[in-house]
């Protein structure tokens, strides 16, 4: 079985190393991040804090942006061009097939974070500015983060069209990273449906902003065990639930 | 009763649709029966839209039957692990184009469990065999219609499977195509294989199949071998002549009761097979030249139009 999911998954890989549009994608939140020097450059103090916001926050959001949009076309393709109707004839299951591809998309996604984040590195250690553990927190958080963002793209890419599950899936990162604020707004009410409704979002939906150290790294805040090891956890059982979701509902398609 | 040499068994599968959103459904096959057996080419014919890419989508559980059974080698299709003994040609595949046609051929030996040291060897046999060693290295996104066809029947039989399902198997193939496939097809009965395959070209079932099944209209209308097919009615045969003056090809019309076609100054006429021989003497005393003679399946083609026919009643709203 790990030898066929890893047969879909490396074939998932080398199909975005050889996709031009990728590369493109990536080739401009690299010359975001190089921008963010000469943004740092504009101010004569904080420049490092400057530098550090504006490359995380680049990163973070062309990792999501890419993260999407391969994400929601990752099984509609599959089944728009046909290629599923060989590859499921063969003696493997749908749900390898399906994780198969979230593996392959998951580890392309990965190396693209791993590109950006060398050039992150790269244009701080040419300016001056420090780098340390609470640097790799973010990354390691917002790996988790994607490899979240990667699974919600690929539940709705199971089941509906890429115009669709991209408007689900921006809309789901977008109120994500809201429910925090939304569920303290409706903590402030004396409305009682709207305190339920702001709590069953935070609950309901993924709480993207438990990925989020930026303001902690680019603060020197301390960031303790808890605050990775806790939204790891999370993500992992989130990410659990939306594959196994996506599994059930693609193993009842039918291919016309 | 299942039979012991059954390969493919179909018991009353129905298959509805959804056409949109709503409620309403489209059945699409009424309950189908057939059975394939052991080492048999067997055609499944039909006319566009009959039903028989659905009912092969059934069979390869790309698509859930409604109600209904259906096996291959005794097991459920919605099994996975015995399609290590299966091929399947989809109808005009589609490739990874990114990917040249060895690459794409050890991505599926691979998903099919074929082992690492029997791969190569089996990839650069199987581009041998469907005669595209030359184009091995080249992306798939440059290759022809044809070459394609040729790629989807290489997969379906590099892992060596016992059945092999193809869904218009010929399609976009040349003449020279054409032949290479059936001749592959063939070779394959030789091999000890079963072949199922998908087709409303009734030329190409005649030259190859065992047994046939016609579908019409989602249902099952006539099964059963070729040979029945065949040796019903009377044997008749196209003759091609060129140069034939026209007092002789009435004769020809009033004696044997041919039908004639002309073509420029080549005539085509059909006769009973008994008939050719004392027609061709005719033609050939009135000095035209005998093109070809080709013997005429009429009882196939008669089934088969029977078959359209009567669906085409039973669909008309009344």
């Amino acid at each position: 079985m790990m030898l066929r999911i890893w047969t879909l998954a490396s074939n998932t890989v080398r199909e975005a190393i050889r996709s031009k549009l990728l590369y493109t994608l990536l080739g401009f939140a690299i010359a975001l991040i190089l921008l963010a020097i000469a943004l740092s450059q504009l101010s004569y103090v904080e420049s490092d804090r400057i530098l550090q916001n504006f490359g995380f926050a680049s990163i973070r959001l062309f990792s999501v942006a890419i993260a999407i949009f391969v994400g929601v076309n990752l099984i509609h393709k599959e089944v728009d061009r046909r290629t599923v109707y060989t590859i499921l004839s063969k003696p493997l299951s749908r749900s390898e097939f399906l994780l198969g591809k979230y593996v392959g998309l998951l580890i392309t996604i990965w190396l693209q974070l791993g590109i950006m984040v060398a050039f992150f590195v790269g244009t701080s250690l040419v300016t001056g500015a420090p780098l340390g553990f609470p640097d790799a927190a973010v990354i390691a958080l917002l790996s988790v983060e994607l490899a979240l963002v990667v699974a919600i793209a690929t539940l709705f890419s199971a089941f509906t069209t890429p115009m669709l599950a991209s408007f689900f899936s921006v809309g789901i990162w977008v109120v994500g990273n809201l429910t925090r604020d939304l569920k303290l707004m409706g903590a402030k009410t004396a409305d009682a449906g709207i305190q339920w409704v702001t709590t069953a979002l935070h609950r309901l939906l993924p709480d993207m902003r438990s990925f989020d150290l930026t303001l902690e790294a680019a603060h020197d805040l301390p960031i303790s065990a808890s605050d990775l090891v806790i939204p790891v956890i999370y993500g992992v059982g989130y990410i659990a639930v939306l594959l196994v979701t996506s599994m059930i509902i693609f193993e009842r398609r039918d291919f016309r | 009763m299942k039979a012991s040499n059954d390969i493919v068994l179909v018991e009353d599968i129905v298959k509805d649709f959804r056409p949109g959103f709503g409620l309403r459904r489209k059945r699409v096959l009424h309950g189908i029966s057939f059975r394939v057996r052991e080492q048999e080419i067997f055609g499944f014919v039909g006319p566009n839209g009959a039903g028989k890419t659905t009912t092969l989508k059934v069979l390869m559980g790309l698509i859930h039957a409604t109600s209904g059974h259906a096996s291959i080698l005794g097991h459920a299709t919605t099994e996975t692990a015995f399609r290590r003994q299966i091929g399947y040609l989809p109808e005009n595949p589609y490739f990874y184009d990114y990917l040249t046609g060895r690459e794409i051929l050890d991505f599926y030996a691979k998903l099919s469990g074929v082992d690492h040291g029997h791969r190569v060897a089996r990839v650069d046999e199987l581009l041998g065999l469907v005669g595209l060693s030359h184009a091995a290295d080249a992306r798939l996104r440059t290759y022809s219609k044809g070459m394609l066809q040729r790629v989807g029947i290489a997969q379906a039989l590099v892992h060596d499977p016992r059945v092999v399902f193809l869904d218009e198997p010929m399609s976009g193939l040349d003449p020279v195509g054409r032949k290479d496939v059936r001749d592959l097809i063939l070779r394959l009965r030789t091999q000890g294989k079963t072949v199922f395959m998908n087709t409303h070209i009734l030329s190409d079932v005649e030259m190859v199949c065992d047994r046939v099944a016609i579908i019409a209209a989602g249902r099952i209308r006539y099964e059963g071998a070729i040979d029945e097919f065949l040796e019903a009615g009377e044997p008749e045969a196209d003759l091609v002549l060129a140069g034939l003056p026209p007092d002789t090809a009435v004769e020809l019309e009033e004696r044997f009761g041919a039908k004639l076609r002309g073509h420029g100054e080549r005539i085509e006429l059909r006769v009973a097979e008994k008939d050719a021989s004392p027609a061709m003497r005719i033609a050939l005393n009135a000095g035209a030249r005998v093109v070809s003679s080709i013997p005429h399946r009429v009882s196939l083609e008669s089934i088969f139009m029977t078959a359209v026919n009567e669906s085409r009643v039973e669909e008309t709203p009344s």
